[in-house]
């Protein structure tokens, strides 16, 4: 299928189409932050803003807190009831290019190596409408981990920004169908395809910070044993939870029972690797020292993820760096890091 | 041109300190890797105090890394971290001799959020932010733009007391002109207290509705120095783990009780907070009740007993029903 255009007055019109068949999330700052959030029928103001949100929407999939199941006691036995699932079909519209990139990254774990019950069914039912970024932040950094601002490689259907349009391009057969689905889409040119494509390479350049990531896996190794390397880099850091809690790509959870007499449910709910207690056991605490639990968060996502599943998990959408309290910076660890192995 | 002399000042002081031994490291502040953002530099090293830094973007409250430090610490205190200090003195977590203080008169600190939403641009498309004595000078694409300081500044730095370190090893330069507007500085609290009770529940159910559960305010108040907090508790447990807004905000009642009398309104918990919980409503409403109930304020005497640990048999006792 060709490829088609919208103009940015028909959105709401396109999504209205939409929303007959999906139940709709949008980037929204209705609750004082950006976060994406269900459509409220009318909205549209995320066409004038051109940044990321704050909660990534790894949230939709892998919420902060969700129900696993619920059990009774029942004289000697438990009995176990699992939350229903209505089998709703999502639709994100607006994601970007870094967050989608992030959801196939987080595949690897709930889906390749175990099929994660709470977090499938969503990812199976949900098509991604993706969003080329036109102004990336300064904390910016997905080109260098393979990702352009506005690459569709991660979603169904893929919206560039050309002006008073979007191109639409149909990346799936998920995608093409919505394509389908409404009226409102128009051909596009051959105009509006050069224009797109001015965009993509122009966009591309305006993402300045930069890391090199060769051999990044072998120098994280030889580095391990450095110990006041990674006392240095983590001196700063306060041990909160912002930087893993908020990355697209990280999928840690606790999980906890609250029982009420003979009731109780079964809560999974956002863990982070920063904090002390994480790895506290009855006898032993392997991390009890910041550094170790600093180290740890940065081999986790660029070196045991690449030696297990072949991919960074990173996607530079800056989150980590853009939040942190304390501005501590995970591209310059890894420019410290690579510095200090070359240097021996 | 006042900071650039401070931050001369500043460097030729840490790197006599760490020459002559005096201490073992030196915690201030260096340019961060975002614009106009400063970050805490933490350093052994007497060729790195050449990138401490002073100017109107030096946010964070550095007694935060006091505790977790050992031997002797130079430390850059604004008003705020200096009453810090001491009430982590009072509250023998630090000993007076271990650390050196090199204070520095705080004239209140940009606020970038509030620069964004005047200019209604984001921080990276600035060009650049100055203060200029109670002006805010901001360029955006070239042309700038001049605001009143009181505009601008941290809600906490606008109610602050006393923006000069009463005690200090060495204080930097003169005592400061903060541009103080105490109304301004409790907006947020006067707007609740308007509201009927209902509505004000509402309101925080809401709010906490977002919490994530980061711990960023607890990880970066330096007032939250246990090393084990009630939250981790299992036995028994006070609250859930997991982020419902019910134990969020219980969590949020108990963290502010657990530092009356060792808040210094530093407004880092509010800073912090990734998802924009006006903490600070709590933290601030705390401070002056603390102040109108026992005339305690946190941090101005280092021989004096922390508030939490001793009474008076006049100290008031009607709120008890």
């Amino acid at each position: 299928m060709a490829n088609k255009k919208i103009n940015k007055k028909n959105i709401a019109k396109l999504l209205g189409d939409w929303s007959k068949e999906f139940e709709l999330f949008i980037p929204s700052k209705d609750e004082g932050i950006a976060k994406f959030a269900k459509w409220d029928g009318k909205d549209t103001s995320f066409l004038d803003w051109h940044r990321n949100t704050i909660v990534p929407p790894k949230a939709i999939f892998f919420p902060p807190v969700e129900e696993m199941f619920s059990f009774q006691k029942d004289k000697q036995s438990y009995h176990i009831e699992l939350p229903s699932s209505d089998g709703q079909k999502q639709l994100i519209f607006g994601i970007r290019p870094y967050d989608a990139n992030a959801l196939t990254i987080l595949d690897k774990t709930f889906k390749d190596t175990y099929e994660d019950p709470y977090y499938l069914p969503k990812r199976k039912n949900t098509v991604l409408v993706g969003l080329g970024c036109t102004k990336p932040y300064d904390s910016c950094f997905c080109t260098s981990l393979g990702g352009s601002p506005t690459d569709s490689a991660n979603v169904d259907l893929m919206l560039t920004d050309i002006g008073d349009e979007f191109l639409v391009e149909g990346v799936t057969d998920k995608g093409r169908e919505l394509m389908s689905m409404s009226s409102e889409l128009e051909e596009a040119t051959e105009a509006d395809e050069t224009r797109a494509k001015e965009t993509k390479e122009a966009t591309y350049q305006k993402v300045t910070r930069q890391l090199d990531t060769k051999d990044i896996e072998e120098k994280l190794l030889s580095s391990f044993e450095i110990q006041d390397l990674w006392e240095e880099i983590a001196a700063k850091c306060i041990s909160c939870g912002i930087c893993t809690l908020l990355c697209p790509t990280c999928y840690c959870f606790d999980i906890n029972d609250e029982l009420i007499k003979d009731r109780g449910t079964r809560f999974r709910s956002w863990d982070s690797c920063s904090f002390p207690v994480y790895t506290k056991m009855p006898m032993e605490n392997p991390r009890i020292e910041k550094w170790r639990r600093v180290r740890n968060k940065v081999c986790h996502k660029y070196e045991f993820y690449p030696m297990n599943f072949d991919v960074i998990a990173c996607t530079g959408c800056g989150r980590c760096v853009r939040q942190c309290p304390v501005n501590w910076d995970i591209t310059q660890t890894l420019e410290k890091m690579q510095a200090k192995v070359q240097s021996g | 041109m006042k900071d650039r002399e401070t931050e001369q000042r500043l460097r030729r002081e840490a790197k006599a300190l760490l020459e002559q031994g005096k201490v073992d490291y030196i915690i201030g502040f260096e340019t961060g890797s975002l614009k106009f953002t400063t970050t805490p530099l933490i350093t052994k090293d007497k060729d790195s105090v050449d990138r401490l830094i002073i100017n109107p973007f030096i946010v964070n409250n550095l007694s935060e890394y006091l505790t977790e430090l050992k031997g002797r610490v130079g430390i850059v205190a604004k008003g705020c971290d200096n009453r810090s200090i001491v009430s982590l003195i009072q509250d023998n977590q630090v000993k007076r001799e271990d650390v050196v203080i090199l204070g520095v008169p705080c004239p209140g600190i940009i606020d970038l959020s509030k620069v964004e939403g005047l200019v209604g641009k984001d921080r990276d498309e600035l060009d650049d932010v100055t203060r200029d004595g109670d002006k805010v000078v901001v360029t955006v694409d070239g042309e700038k733009k001049e605001f009143p300081a009181s505009e601008v500044l941290f809600d906490n730095c606008l109610g602050c007391e006393f923006p000069t370190p009463q005690e200090y090893n060495i204080l930097l330069d003169e005592s400061s002109s903060l541009v103080a507007d105490k109304t301004a500085s409790r907006k947020g609290i006067e707007t609740l207290e308007g509201m009927p009770q209902e509505q004000r529940w509402d309101f925080w159910e809401k709010e906490f509705s977002r919490c994530i559960r980061c711990y960023a305010c607890r990880s970066i108040c330096p007032a939250c120095f246990c090393e084990r907090c009630f939250v981790e508790e299992s036995e028994p447990q006070w609250i859930a783990p997991v982020p419902r807004w019910q134990d969020n905000l219980i969590f949020q009642v108990i963290r502010n009780i657990h530092v009356a009398g060792r808040c210094t309104d530093c407004g880092e918990c509010e800073r912090a907070c990734p998802v924009n919980i006006p903490l600070r409503s709590l933290t601030k409403e705390m401070y002056d009740l603390v102040d109108d109930l026992y005339h305690f304020k946190a941090g101005m005497d280092k021989e004096a007993a922390p508030l939490m640990t001793h009474y008076e048999t006049t100290d008031p006792e009607d709120f008890i029903k």
